[in-house]
């Protein structure tokens, strides 16, 4: 009976396993072989596709960018969307209106907004033809490798995808319960004191889940900084790897880029399992 | 009468099942709006030989990396391909070495640098259609284009702000830049001999005065800042006079003329899609005719006056008005090919690299071109 029962629980498992196997396993292995195959000579082992991004200062400066683009624009949404989050859960007329516009840039395809967004920040964009009225001078928000680009980019990141943490840390606003606010409320706590010492730590786990989910999505950042800035403008490992494989047609040393943002994603998720903020 | 019509139905039927025409399937780089006009030119093959020929059109991109799947696997479906000029070297390995006697008096009318460039441990690719870059100026602003590189400068002192090149990291670059290192002397193979030397000299007097999102651009984006009158001039292809011709803006507004000439002259860099035949093809002699008839003269004419396409045969002049393209006819002697070496790619990132050091981070050039140079050579 218990070896019937082990045949049918490796049968049904079984199409998941091949799925991974062919959806998964796969293109991992062939990625990781493409990375380590000399592209003149189709050697393998070969060092000469890692060897030729890491002497590529583009590399360092998108490895970078995959550091400072994903805490930047997490700290950011985290902030934005608790704050959204905590005026929203009150109650005022309106606020259902409120909440649907707070939504609606996550709700637009990522393409549309951020066609919207090179539009606002292009030279001749609409945030310079504001700045014009207001007779100040043009900005270059969008140049490459400018502090100022970095920031427009995060903020762009941010304004589109901090609904998600708002949303998150809106229901689990909704779940706390009344009576310690009211409690403390009666022991004459103030608001700002009811906020610190009563709110924030009770919203920890939703807060460390937001960031675990949008941490983990922030670090695989492509379209934002690609559409608004292009390839050279606020370089992340996903850019640099599609440049390689667009600009130059060089798949090993995309290939080599891409397994580079494989590891860090895996190794800030084990940082962060090892740390139990998932438990 | 009853026999009659049972001998028409087995005809019929026989008709019905014969065995299907060979098709030939071919990925060409073509645009939606050029596949009508391709397809009418191989209509007239398809009735000489009796093959029936597929098109796929596809980026260059894709149709490089659809050879290299084919290769790997040892067969496949693409009879013909066509591929960028600059991934020539990359895909060599991938196409078959072409039979020069079987092309016959084909490959006597092609240009012979443009078909330099196609062989490669042999020839290997044929020119299906050739492109160069021109002087592409405003002239109602500038009413005399530069002839030189001083009046170059000069028109970025007077326009600061209003020239633009395409300085993205991308293989345009090295189309912008390789032409001022030709013009220099330079060989484009090393890249700090005296020739590259001047040029990057010279880029770094003009840096202060190009367009600042000389960084990002790339052929379409330069030409759309020059359509909004944001730049006076930049290099490049053929296709942006037809884009200014069908917006009104050419050749009233914006011309082409030929590029600056520096100390040795002027040079321009080589563009353009060729054709060759894979090693897994699976019908390898008829797509070799195909070929020989994509580069007769005939289909060569009809490419040139229903597609626009500059021609690599030299009995097939260029399409459209000499008004519009003055300055690409006049830089058709000067067409070099870039540097025929199996880490081209490698050599122009190393450029392209360098240009962006000088230019917009200002370092010296000469130290940089130095760095570049010992890069490649691995010292």
């Amino acid at each position: 009976m218990r070896r019937t029962f082990g045949t049918w629980m490796w049968l049904l498992a079984a199409p998941l396993g091949l799925f991974l196997l062919a959806f998964l396993a796969y293109p991992i292995a062939y990625a990781i072989k493409l990375a380590l195959t000399d592209p003149l000579t189709q050697a393998f082992p070969s060092v000469s596709n890692v060897r030729l991004i890491v002497h590529d200062s583009l590399f360092w400066q998108a490895l970078w960018g995959n550091i400072i683009l994903p805490i930047a624009s997490v700290a950011l949404e985290l902030a934005a969307g608790l704050g959204l989050a905590v005026v929203m859960a009150a109650r005022f007329p309106g606020r259902r209106l409120l909440r649907l516009v707070v939504i609606v840039p996550f709700a637009l395809p990522e393409i549309v907004f951020l066609a919207i967004m090179r539009s606002v920040f292009a030279p001749r964009g609409y945030a310079n033809a504001a700045l014009a009225a207001a007779g100040a001078p043009p900005v270059e928000w969008l140049l490459p490798g400018r502090a100022l680009t970095f920031l427009t980019v995060v903020v762009v990141d941010a304004w589109h995808v901090t609904p998600v943490v708002f949303l998150m840390v809106l229901a689990a606003l909704a779940a706390l319960p009344n009576e310690i606010d009211e409690a403390a409320q009666l022991d004459g706590a103030g608001m700002l004191a009811r906020f610190f010492c009563i709110t924030l730590p009770l919203l920890r786990p939703a807060l460390f889940a937001a960031v675990l989910l949008r941490g983990l999505d922030a670090m695989r950042m492509f379209a934002t900084p690609l559409v608004l800035a292009g390839v050279e403008g606020a370089p992340v490992l996903s850019t640099y790897a599609y440049h390689q494989w667009s600009d130059y047609g060089n798949d090993g040393a995309a290939a080599a880029a891409a397994s580079g943002l494989a590891l860090l994603c895996t190794l800030v998720t084990l940082l962060l399992l090892r740390r139990r903020v998932l438990t | 009468m009853r026999g009659l019509r049972v001998a028409l139905a087995s005809l019929a039927l026989l008709w019905g099942c014969r065995p299907p025409a060979k098709t030939l399937t071919i990925a060409i780089a073509l645009l939606p709006s050029e596949l009508p006009a391709y397809r009418a030119v191989l209509a007239d093959f398809e009735r000489d030989s009796g093959l029936r020929v597929v098109v796929v059109p596809q980026q260059y991109a894709d149709i490089r990396r659809a050879l290299a799947a084919e290769a790997v696997a040892g067969g496949g479906t693409l009879d013909l391909v066509e591929l960028d000029v600059y991934s020539l070297s990359a895909a060599a390995r991938y196409v078959a070495p072409l039979d020069a006697a079987a092309l016959g008096p084909a490959s006597d009318a092609l240009d012979p640098q443009a078909l330099r460039a196609g062989r490669i441990d042999g020839l290997r690719f044929l020119p299906h259609r050739i492109a160069w870059q021109a002087l592409i100026y405003n002239q109602a602003v500038l009413e005399k284009p530069p002839a030189t590189w001083e009046e170059l400068l000069a028109v970025a002192r007077s326009h600061p702000g209003q020239v633009g090149l395409k300085g993205a990291l991308y293989e345009g670059l090295t189309c912008d830049l390789l032409p001022f290192v030709w013009a220099a002397g330079g060989s484009g193979e090393v890249l700090d001999d005296a020739g590259a030397r001047a040029a990057f000299a010279f880029f770094a007097e003009l840096a202060p005065y190009l367009n600042p999102q000389s960084q990002t651009f790339k052929e379409s984006t330069v030409a759309e800042a020059m359509a909004r009158g944001e730049i006076v001039l930049h290099l490049n292809w053929p296709f942006v006079m037809s884009l200014y011709a069908s917006q009104g803006l050419a050749p009233q507004t914006i011309r082409s003329a030929p590029l600056p000439a520096g100390p040795h002259g002027r040079a321009t860099v080589l563009g353009g899609g060729y054709i060759a035949v894979p090693r897994s093809a699976p019908h390898p002699e008829a797509a070799l005719r195909l070929a020989r008839y994509l580069v007769s003269y005939p289909a060569q004419r009809r490419f040139a006056r229903q597609l626009g396409w500059f021609s690599a045969r030299r009995d097939v002049a260029v399409p459209g008005s000499s008004e519009l393209l003055a300055g690409f006819i006049e830089m058709r002697g000067q067409v070099r090919p870039r540097p025929e070496r199996p880490d081209y790619q490698r050599l122009s990132r190393l450029w392209q690299q360098a240009f962006r050091s000088v230019v917009f981070a200002h370092a010296d050039p000469g130290d940089t071109l130095q760095a570049a140079q010992r890069d490649l050579t691995g010292q």
